[in-house]
């Protein structure tokens, strides 16, 4: 994760981050399709681009996408629960290259066989995963909503935008921003990849961190599993405590995994 | 397109250092925080509203006005599919429809629409450049406030180009609104791939821009506006910490929890 404090030295990164976020910004802003649930969330073309810019910019693409979000949060009123959602999107746009550079063997992300494609849809399940666990998981936390609520609707969200738009802009961008030599690759060699092994173990730590906080949360937050072990009045509506107690240590997995890829 | 909520007036909040804002909205969030019950909250909203009226926020809250009710009315709903506590008054599968459940639903309802409301009424006395400033005196690297301001700037601009592109295409005959959400998703990709190129190329000159004027030479640059505490600063952190208190006594005292009998 080094790379998220790196790129703040380097101005054409810097510009890259302001602008991933403020493309973000201005698709998320007017274009809301259709509500999914209101006042809450809604089908986002815009979950596209932290996407699209984790494969070209890096690190930039991760920033961009918290402040991107943040800034369309401004657009609609904020809250304490916004503060996870910041970090959630940085995670969002951190996750695709890093998985990608483990898994990808040199290819660029372009959808041109279908074994890129699974790796595409991992790469992709593994961010929106996390961005909703990490969302679901402090809203609970605040005893705003629930962990299932957001927990899965954002999965989906994310999903949907990452399969249907993220494919055809990359076609469209990646061969011409690889051409104009504008990848983070790039823009920031004296970035050194952590050896294989390391990252190999940072990816398997990820995915048991973000599963298990998916499963627990889900249990926990409709009431399915009562923990024995955990007294009477942490066990309770609206499970705060227990989501406190029982995911917790999953999301320090996921974030300890992210450290060491 | 309006891309923030800041409306020019010279009120009092309007006036107040933007270190005692973004600390308002801080103990705002925190007070909200720490009550349950609506009945409790009520005086709360009610001086949030009553700054609303006092700073000339009116016309942003009475843009939110079903965003208010949307957020109250869905969130109220979820509680009562999880919070399973007290009698049941009536059956209402899936929901728990017991005294508990109602208050707690309207509480954590009434809590989210707060939370939103105080952020409208910062964000409606607070610039771009306020805020960064206000989060710098707070302990925000200067890079990332540079950024935040940067994006903002570039969001309107975006937006406008998107919008360009929209109607370029409604006018060969392009329809976005056809077809299922899925479809209507897939259908921003003509739009997104002009926007995010045209983005693209402002990159470099930017970056070139920035770094003619000295961009990154120092950490703690000089500033065009130069913002000074006054005593109505001082008055303000007094009346928000007092504030803070009263409401953390509130829920320590237990006036603010939910009955759950």
């Amino acid at each position: 994760m080094t790379e998220l404090r790196l790129m703040w030295r380097n101005t054409r990164m810097v510009v890259l981050c302001a602008i991933s976020a403020a493309l973000y910004a201005a698709v998320l802003v007017p274009f809301k399709v259709v509500p999914l649930i209101p006042g809450v969330t809604e089908l986002r073309p815009a979950n596209a681009i932290p996407i699209v810019c984790s494969f070209l910019f890096g690190p930039a693409a991760a920033w961009g996408s918290a402040i991107g979000n943040m800034i369309g949060d401004f657009f609609g009123g904020v809250s304490p629960g916004d503060l996870f959602g910041f970090f959630a999107n940085l995670f969002y746009g951190f996750i695709p290259y890093k998985i990608w550079e483990i898994i990808s063997r040199g290819e660029g992300p372009v959808i041109r066989s279908p074994w890129i494609a699974v790796k595409y849809f991992a790469a992709c399940l593994a961010a929106s995963v996390l961005c909703a666990d990490f969302v679901g998981w402090g809203d609970n936390l605040l005893a705003l909503r629930p962990f299932s609520l957001l927990g899965n609707v954002i999965i989906f969200n994310n999903m949907a935008s990452a399969m249907l738009l993220s494919p055809f802009i990359l076609a469209a961008v990646y061969p011409r921003v690889r051409r104009g030599r504008m990848l983070y690759e790039e823009l920031m060699p004296e970035i050194k990849p952590a050896p294989m092994p390391r990252k190999t173990l940072g990816l398997a730590l990820l995915v048991a961190g973000e599963v298990g906080a998916w499963i627990t949360g889900n249990l926990l937050s409709t009431g399915y599993w009562t923990p024995g072990f955990l007294p009477a009045w942490m066990a309770a509506a609206p499970y705060d405590k227990s989501v406190a107690m029982i995911v917790s240590p999953f999301m320090l997995l996921a974030v300890v995994g992210l450290c060491l890829m | 397109m309006k891309t923030t909520l800041y409306i020019e007036r010279d009120s009092f909040v309007h006036r107040l250092h933007p270190t005692a804002k973004v600390f308002g909205l801080f103990v705002v969030f925190w007070s909200i925080y720490w009550v349950d019950n609506p009945l409790a909250l009520m005086p709360l909203a009610l001086i949030v509203l009553a700054i609303a009226l006092m700073m000339g926020a009116w016309e942003n809250v009475y843009r939110f006005r079903w965003f208010f009710i949307l957020i109250i009315v869905p969130t109220m709903l979820t509680w009562m599919l999880f919070y399973r506590v007290g009698k049941p008054l009536i059956t209402l599968p899936p929901f728990y429809v017991s005294e508990a459940s109602l208050m707690f639903g309207f509480g954590r309802g009434l809590k989210v629409g707060a939370l939103v409301l105080a952020s409208v009424l910062f964000l409606s006395g607070t610039k771009v450049e306020e805020l960064a400033v206000g989060l710098s005196r707070l302990g925000l690297p200067y890079r990332l406030g540079f950024t935040i301001t940067l994006a903002f700037r570039l969001v309107p601009l975006f937006m406008e180009s998107a919008l360009t592109v929209v109607d370029a295409q409604r006018l060969r005959g392009y329809d976005f609104d056809a077809g299922g959400p899925f479809e209507r998703i897939r259908r921003y990709v003509p739009v997104v791939v002009p926007v995010f190129m045209g983005a693209l190329r402002k990159a470099n000159n930017m970056a070139m821009a920035l770094e003619a004027r000295g961009f990154g030479r120092t950490h703690r640059p000089t500033s065009f506006i130069e913002y000074r505490m006054h005593p109505r600063d001082a008055a303000a952190f007094a009346f928000l910490l007092a504030l803070g208190a009263v409401s953390f006594w509130i829920y320590y005292s237990g006036l603010g929890a939910i009955p759950t009998g």
